[in-house]
């Protein structure tokens, strides 16, 4: 066992050395703070080696997407008026000026192409709105063509016509507050005429998260100095002396600042959770001093000698402090099981700030209080907040006398909760929406109501079709079988065997290896050559050609089929709100190549008039649109879903939809589909959250369980610390889940941590229990011992905790709040539920278990 | 009635005195420039055929190709013209043909035919500036812009180059503001054009990279467009480059579009 006498005086003698090194070391910490860098990007809630994130990023890059803020402009009466349009196309133009937008896909009446028969049996493509109409006919007019194109009705302008977008897609993510902010202000700068009624909206994922992290900084600079003043502020009422409570003060502040600080130096970005890791460090950091000071003004009278106090108390509460300070800090080491990076950098910075807390409570408290003077220490005795006779005391009494008594109701009252607790968890809904991380009022949820409301909705998820096929042994096959069967001029055998290199190279990109081929077997039949050869070369470059046609899947009429009624069947399902895809467009610019009207919207027969109709469509202004449904070799489509919704349960519900469709419908033959966009990401990580979890829960729950059974040396007292602190956090969730509260990721995160922080209370409890009853030999005056001294130190913890994290109430953003409430109310019950649930399960065999 | 006409005529140049004070400059010197370089890149002999490879390089690295062969034929120099675009490849738009009429005078007709879909189909006269087939060039890239349609003023000359802007009389009816030209004095061909937005930055580059003399005309056989806001470029290569073929007048016809005349598009055997 360590001496912790010798170490006590240890670091009070050498007490000059405690606090410079201190000092440097919190120094140290804080210059670290400038480089700070804060994530927002809920994508980061997935490791970068994921596969459906790197899957969702390379569908990104295939397709040349790109994360959108979407700026809607609505008008009450309809968006077809010449004042209004002259607004949209002036900001489209601001928003084109900007560097941090990937100008060619901005997406607006301002911007897109209006393909038409302007006088019959011809066809034109011009943009739509290049200038703003003069007059209002000319407004008709767009609203005329705007309703014949499937692509823009419902995506740029919604069907009730009150509302138009401008998709803004983003070079940088990380860009969105700034452009959506610089795009907020020209907005106001124009807003001078009172007389219209247009308002205009923000929003879209990116925006949304982006300013969430700027939000959070807010956030952190306002609760956690608050979550400080309010602990503060509790210690005053408790100890009423400012030298002795600047004690856990510093202790807090250090913990802090050198948790953060480590944590920006080693690089590590703060995320959502990691902001939250002050405001969680600095109640618990606390609660070991509020212990250690409790002892101390407990047993400090005039005169004695404050060194052997100190040493006293050290030795007193060395143990259960270490013990505590460890089960809290499993709790939050429990989410490094957690496959939700963010969250296990949450857990090890604040489970190792715990035991740093321990640390210095044990280190720096000695010497701190050594140096007070003695006029001081006697103030202290003066206001002992453990006065027998104060309210606290009055209530704790109270609170014995009852979990003393009726053992058999309170066993069923127990066993009630947990039959509601298990009702209401059966009930929890798995849910998240990182825009209802803002509190309704906020303009992003205002604005993520009014376009949602209007159009087809601004949430993105991709289904991508495919057909994953080696093509590449097929070609080098082919050309070996070529090779092998003709005698080859030298020129066409190098050019074959350059083929066969390049298709063998890793990165090789079939497509392009086989254009180049056709084009350098076209250069050699202009040379010199045979008869025979040149018409070798003719056949071999037709062979290719051939091949090639017959591995564009996405050319052929019947896929593209396919996915039309896909879409169609999506429109059915009313969880998509639009969907868009290569058969549209092929249908569009079909029919205006035939007659315009609607029976010729559908899909022509056969692989050439396919593509032929895609060349007309690259005869626009805009020929790369094309490009984000299909890739250039023709082997991969992607249809783009427009939600409205961005809740995750919605998004699992369009992925079980589009799963029963496809094993009714089976896919073409050799086709197989995948999923990608920010709403099917926001999804996984939810998953694998929920999953993670579990993991957390169960192995904090084990090894507190452990160390509970290795503590008290007793596997019944293990079992039986575990018992309030389970059943509290049950009933929690329970109640979640029956108030209808979406289990989400503030809830899923603390359901681990809770239990090593609530444990403590059992801790201090049992070990007490034990040691009055060993003292007492009668249960009855052990408990009402333990209603004493022993029950006022807990409820006083139970309630620094609890009221510490209350601060988080007024945070602007929802997760803070779920935390801040979850958080309190789990330390007040489990604190209940400690001080009624051990004495009473217990009773009936105190007499076995303790002896 | 003389009176009226008189004032007439008076205020009708001083209208375009103040119109040329503030809109732009017109230089007779810069026009003549420009003219001899229409010559020199549309029109040179009375006909022409060329192979054309286009490589299209998206902002990602990412490639499309298309060839197709040129015929071309003069009414008249720096006048009327008739073209045929015969696509050979990528093989499913193979036949495909777009066929221009191009006028001096009035809107070019245009029209297009799709050999799978078996329509012929005319393209509305209007926008030009729209992408040709899904490249960086656009439309009047392949057939001219008319010289008509800008204001020129030299900026610069020295031994190799005339540096000339030009500025569009329709502002509304195009995507740039302006664009500079270097016409090189010994080719007479634009080296290279640089486009400017209303926002006063450079969006596009077209540039001649390789010039040869064919039968007495400097002629481009590789030329390169590039965009600058977005990335991406598209090079265009000319081989077996010949003029004054004698192509019959009757080729450029309809007929012509579901029919490939064979023989003037064979380059060989």
């Amino acid at each position: 066992m360590i001496n912790t006498d010798a170490l006590c005086h240890f670091f009070i003698n050498n007490r000059k050395w405690v606090f410079w090194v201190l000092l440097a070391v919190v120094a140290t910490a804080a210059i670290q703070f400038p480089k700070i860098q804060t994530d927002t990007d809920p994508e980061n809630m997935l490791p970068t080696t994921d596969l459906d994130r790197q899957y969702h990023n390379q569908v990104k890059e295939t397709f040349a997407l790109h994360d959108s803020l979407v700026i809607g402009i609505v008008n009450p009466d309809s968006i077809y008026h010449p004042k209004t349009l002259a607004k949209l196309v002036k900001v489209t133009e601001f928003i084109d000026g900007l560097d941090s937008v990937v100008h060619q896909d901005i997406l607006s009446l301002a911007t897109v192409d209006n393909i038409s028969q302007k006088e019959p049996g011809t066809i034109q493509f011009e943009w739509m709105m290049k200038t703003p109409p003069q007059s209002d006919e000319r407004a008709q007019q767009i609203r005329s063509q705007v309703s014949r194109l499937p692509f823009l009705r419902n995506t740029i302008v919604s069907i009730d016509e009150k509302a138009a977008t401008i998709y803004v897609p983003l070079i940088d993510k990380n860009t969105s507050f700034k452009t959506a902010n610089e795009i907020r202000r020209y907005i106001d700068s124009l807003e001078s005429d009172s007389l219209d009624n247009d308002q205009w909206h923000i929003t879209g994922l990116p925006v949304a998260e982006d300013q969430f992290g700027h939000e959070m900084f807010v956030q952190m600079g306002i609760s956690a100095p608050l979550a400080g003043l309010v602990i503060f502020i509790l210690l005053w009422v408790f100890f009423r002396n400012i030298p002795f409570i600047t004690a856990p003060m510093i202790i807090a502040m250090a913990t802090v600042i050198i948790t953060m600080g480590t944590l920006i130096a080693f690089g590590f970005t703060v995320h959502i959770m990691s902001s939250m890791i002050a405001i969680f460090l600095m109640p618990i950091a606390v609660v070991d001093s509020v212990h250690f000071l409790s002892e101390f003004s407990d047993n400090y009278k005039k005169d004695s000698d404050v060194k052997e106090v100190l040493s006293e108390v050290v030795g007193r509460l060395f143990q259960p402090m270490l013990f505590t300070s460890i089960t809290s800090s499993i709790g939050f080491y429990s989410l490094l099981l957690t496959p939700i990076p963010p969250v296990q950098i949450f857990g090890a910075f604040v489970g190792t700030g715990i035991l740093l807390a321990f640390a210095l409570t044990i280190i720096f408290l000695p010497a701190y209080i050594s140096q007070l003077n003695s006029k001081n220490l006697e103030k202290l005795i003066e206001i002992n907040p453990d006065s027998e006779d104060s309210k606290i005391a009055g209530s704790v009494r109270r609170f014995g006398q009852i979990a003393n008594s009726n053992t058999k109701i309170w066993y069923l009252v127990f066993i009630a909760i947990s039959g509601i607790s298990a009702y209401g968890i059966s009930k929890i809904e798995i849910n998240d929406n990182p825009v209802r991380w803002f509190k309704p009022d906020h303009q992003i949820r205002i604005a993520d109501q009014v376009l949602n409301h209007h159009f087809a909705g601004t949430y993105d998820a991709y289904i991508v079709l495919e057909q994953p096929k080696n093509h590449t042994q097929a070609l080098i096959n082919i050309t070996s079988d070529f090779e092998s069967k003709h005698t080859l001029q030298s020129e066409f055998k190098n050019i074959l065997d350059e083929f066969v290199n390049n298709l063998e190279k890793p990165d090789s990109n079939l497509t392009s290896t086989v254009d180049d081929t056709l084009f350098a077997l076209e250069d050699f039949s202009f040379l010199d050559i045979s008869e025979e050869q040149l018409k070798l070369s003719q056949d071999f470059a037709l062979q290719l050609e051939e091949f090639l046609e017959n591995t564009k899947p996405f050319l052929n009429p019947s896929n593209l089929s396919y996915i039309a009624d896909l879409q169609e069947y999506l429109n059915t399902t009313g969880l998509v709100g639009k969907s868009n895809s290569l058969s549209d467009i092929v249908k569009t610019v079909n029919r205006e190549l035939h007659s315009g009207s609607s029976e010729d919207f559908r899909l022509p027969n056969s692989n050439p008039a396919v593509a032929q109709t895609l060349l007309q469509y690259q005869s626009s202004h805009r020929p790369q649109d094309l490009w984000h449904f299909v890739t250039r070799d023709y082997s991969q489509s992607l249809v783009w879903l427009q939600l409205t919704s961005g809740d995750n349960k919605d998004m699992q519900q369009v992925i079980n939809k589009v799963d029963e469709y496809i094993a009714a419908n089976p896919l073409p033959a050799g086709m197989d589909y995948h999923w990608a966009g920010k709403a099917y990401l926001n999804l996984i990580w939810q998953e694998k959250m929920v999953a993670g979890m579990f993991d957390s829960l169960s192995g904090a729950f084990i090894l507190v369980f452990l160390i509970m059974a290795l503590l008290f040396r007793s596997f019944v007292f293990g079992a039986v610390a575990m018992l309030p602190l389970s059943l509290s956090i049950a009933f929690i969730y329970g109640i979640i889940g029956i108030i209808g509260k979406d289990y989400d990721m503030p809830i899923a995160v603390l359901s681990a941590l809770t239990l090593g922080i609530s444990v403590d209370f059992a801790i201090h409890f049992i070990e007490r229990l034990r040691v009055n009853y060993r003292q007492l030999d009668n249960w009855n005056l052990a408990i009402k011992a333990m209603f004493e001294e022993p029950g006022r130190a807990i409820t006083r913890n139970a309630i620094v905790i609890a009221i510490g994290f209350t601060p988080l109430l007024f945070a602007p953003l929802v997760p803070y709040i779920t935390v801040g409430v979850l958080l309190a109310s789990i330390m007040a019950i489990s604190a209940v539920a400690t001080l009624i649930m051990i004495p009473s399960v217990l009773k009936p065999f105190h007499k076995r278990v303790f002896n | 009635m003389k009176l009226k006409k008189i004032t007439q005529c008076v205020i009708l140049s001083v209208l375009a005195a103040a119109q040329s004070a503030v809109a732009q400059v017109d230089d007779e010197h810069a026009r003549s420039i420009v003219q001899q370089a229409e010559m020199a890149s549309y029109y040179a002999g009375n006909d022409g055929r060329s192979l054309a490879r286009m490589i299209i390089t998206d902002g990602n690295g990412q490639k499309q190709i298309r060839q197709f062969t040129i015929l071309r034929q003069d009414v008249e120099d720096r006048g009327d013209q008739n073209l045929m675009v015969f696509f050979s490849r990528p093989s499913d738009v193979r036949d495909t043909v777009f066929r221009v009429l191009k006028h001096t005078t009035q809107d070019d007709d245009r029209w297009l035919y799709l050999p799978g879909l078996d329509l012929v189909k005319r393209i509305s006269a209007g926008d030009k500036r729209t992408s040709f087939v899904g490249s960086h060039f656009f439309y009047e890239d392949v057939s001219g812009r008319n010289t008509e349609e800008d204001y020129f003023e030299l900026l610069e000359e020295n031994d190799e180059f005339y540096t000339i802007k030009a500025v569009p009389k329709n502002l509304s009816s195009v995507e740039f503001t302006h664009y500079i030209v270097n016409i090189e004095k010994s080719s007479m061909l634009p080296r290279k054009i640089e486009f400017y937005d209303a926002k006063d930055r450079l969006y596009r580059r077209v540039e001649s990279l390789k010039i040869e003399n064919i039968d007495g005309h400097p002629t481009v056989l590789h030329s390169r467009v590039e965009d600058l806001l977005n990335g991406g470029a598209t090079e265009m290569q000319f081989r077996f480059v010949e003029y004054d073929l004698g192509l019959p007048e009757t080729l450029f016809s309809e007929r012509s579009l579901r029919t490939p005349p064979r023989r003037w598009l064979k380059i060989k055997g």
